[in-house]
């Protein structure tokens, strides 16, 4: 087994343990390479991630049934029409605090670098869509990543302002009661259709989901995707 | 609970339906002179007296208004307003409650399932076990009359008496008023008596009086001679009230371009995954290393 970075990781994980040591690693600790794996996310950043997800989604499921009727079943996930009008409201304070302490703490990695100015060029996205491309200087994430945590981050804004004039709705004047309303639609569907490509590269990248789940991705798949993000973790290899 | 005796014509957040035709009632509307207006509040008592509304505290501001504007307690308000047209001093009364539109804007920015309804005879209606309390129908209301209640939670505004007109009697105000200014029947009756006061009005010097009808709504269950039609200002009414537009956009095309975004990023994301399948996982990686450093 071999763990780099040894600035970063004292002493293998505590002597009794019998897990997984990548798994135990990255616990604590991201961007190192344990065996023939590396520690992509550490806990404390799924935790985030996740936390971001979930209300996000009970947002999005409380949501689509006061936008249109075609949704009017999903209400009844949680107890009806009337649950949805509060839960949606005080969850959707809980996901713009979540995405601002998500923002704290990726605001850094997600500088827009030229390689990812490079990689959401029209025609080089669209080859990537086709696998075609393949990219020396992807760093920890790729410019179509942080393009969406910038947009998430805006959309999250967006909703909170337009989501609190429409709960408080006296505060603010009937007019900006009415253009909230159609911001708050129009921000959710650019938003929710986002999400949907975010998942759904997961699901056609195999190898990725897991570096949200358990931390850790292979070595390979990170050369693949990553290929900047694994040469700069593995260079401090002694 | 929406009254037994009427059949729906539309109902909030549920598609349009067209009721039977079992029961043909005609439109209704009330007719309000504000010309004749004595602004004697008997109407205001009449209101809360049906509608077992209890008194709502007041502020006094210098006018004989009851309250500076409507309450989720208090559905019919007669406004008291002073202007000078024409270099005449006018003393305008103006009995503000809910318009019963013919195309509601409230109905239509409601999100709850049958939480407004508009009966077959016109009437618009709430229905307190359906609403969410979310207010968007005070967004959609170009005449700025739903009222919410922090109290219960829900939206309230006038019925136009739904219960008793049901039954073939006037709404409590009709019934009070001393002076004739208000009247209730079809709707055709009521615009005709309208026009007929109109004349009467125009004849006495009043030119500009008219009938406050307005289309942009598809009219209103609730017809008001104006002496001064021309400027409906004067009388806090919008000149040409609609269904706000930024309601009309996120209720239609808007909502219309979600749904279709949505289908379509997601079969486009089934195709995708079809024609171009999972990336290839990567295979085994390149090792330089071992091959090179075998003897280490």
């Amino acid at each position: 087994m071999t763990i780099s970075r040894g600035t970063l990781v004292g002493p293998p994980p505590a002597t009794q343990s019998t897990g997984d040591p990548a798994i135990l690693a990255a616990g604590h600790h991201e961007d190192i390479v344990v065996g023939d794996r590396m520690v992509r996310f550490r806990a404390y950043t799924r935790i985030l991630h996740w936390g971001v997800a979930l209300t996000f989604f009970v947002c999005l499921f409380t949501g689509l049934p006061i936008w249109t009727p075609i949704f009017g079943w999903m209400a009844l996930l949680f107890g009806g029409l009337q649950v949805c009008r509060w839960l949606h409201a005080w969850t959707g304070i809980a996901f713009a605090v979540l995405a601002f302490v998500q923002l704290i703490h990726w605001a850094g990695v997600m500088r827009m670098g030229e390689a990812d100015r490079r990689f959401v060029r029209l025609g080089n996205f669209l080859a990537y869509m086709r696998w075609e491309t393949h990219d020396e200087d992807v760093g920890k994430f790729n410019g179509g990543q942080k393009v969406l945590f910038w947009l998430s981050t805006l959309a999250a804004l967006g909703l909170l302002l337009t989501g609190v004039v429409l709960w408080f709705p006296n505060l603010f004047g009937r007019e900006l009661q009415r253009i909230s309303l159609l911001l708050h639609d129009i921000t959710f569907i650019l938003f929710t259709l986002l999400i949907f490509g975010h998942i759904y590269l997961t699901i056609a990248e195999p190898g990725t989901f897991t570096g949200m789940v358990k931390g850790t991705v292979t070595t390979a798949w990170a050369r693949l995707h990553h290929p900047r993000w694994y040469r700069d973790v593995t260079r401090t290899r002694r | 609970m929406p009254i037994q005796g009427l059949e729906i014509l539309q109902s909030s957040a549920s598609l349009r339906g067209q009721p039977s035709g079992m029961r043909r009632v005609p439109f209704v509307s009330k007719y309000i002179d504000t010309s004749t207006c004595i602004g004697c509040k008997a109407c205001e008592v009449a209101c809360q007296e049906w509608n077992d509304l209890p008194s709502v505290p007041t502020r006094v501001e210098g006018t004989y208004q009851t309250l500076p504007t409507l309450h989720a307690q208090f559905w019919n308000l007669i406004q008291f307003r002073e202007a000078e047209v024409d270099g005449n001093f006018s003393w305008l009364m103006r009995k503000d409650q809910c318009m019963h539109c013919a195309d509601p804007g409230c109905l239509r920015a409601c999100p709850a399932p049958g939480a407004i309804v508009q009966y077959s005879n016109g009437i618009v209606d709430v229905n307190p076990e359906q609403c969410i309390g979310c207010r968007l129908c005070e967004a959609g209301c170009p005449f700025n009359v739903p009222r919410f209640s922090a109290k219960t939670g829900k939206m309230a505004k006038c019925t136009l008496c739904v219960d008793r007109a049901s039954v073939g009697l006037e709404p409590a105000c009709v019934k009070a008023c001393p002076t004739g200014c208000l009247h209730f029947g079809t709707k055709d009756d009521m615009v005709d008596l309208g026009k007929e006061r109109v004349a009467q009005l125009k004849a006495r010097g009043f030119t500009n009086a008219g009938l406050y009808d307005p289309p942009g709504v598809g009219g209103t269950g609730v017809v008001t001679v104006l002496k001064y039609a021309d400027k409906p200002e004067l009388y806090g009414l919008p000149a040409n009230p609609t269904v706000p537009a930024t309601i009309r956009a996120s209720k239609g095309p808007v909502r219309w371009f979600g749904l279709l975004s949505m289908a379509a990023v997601v079969l486009g994301l089934v195709g995708h995954y079809i024609r171009f399948g999972p990336r290839t996982p990567p295979g085994p990686p390149p090792q330089p290393e071992p091959q090179k450093g075998e003897g280490q």
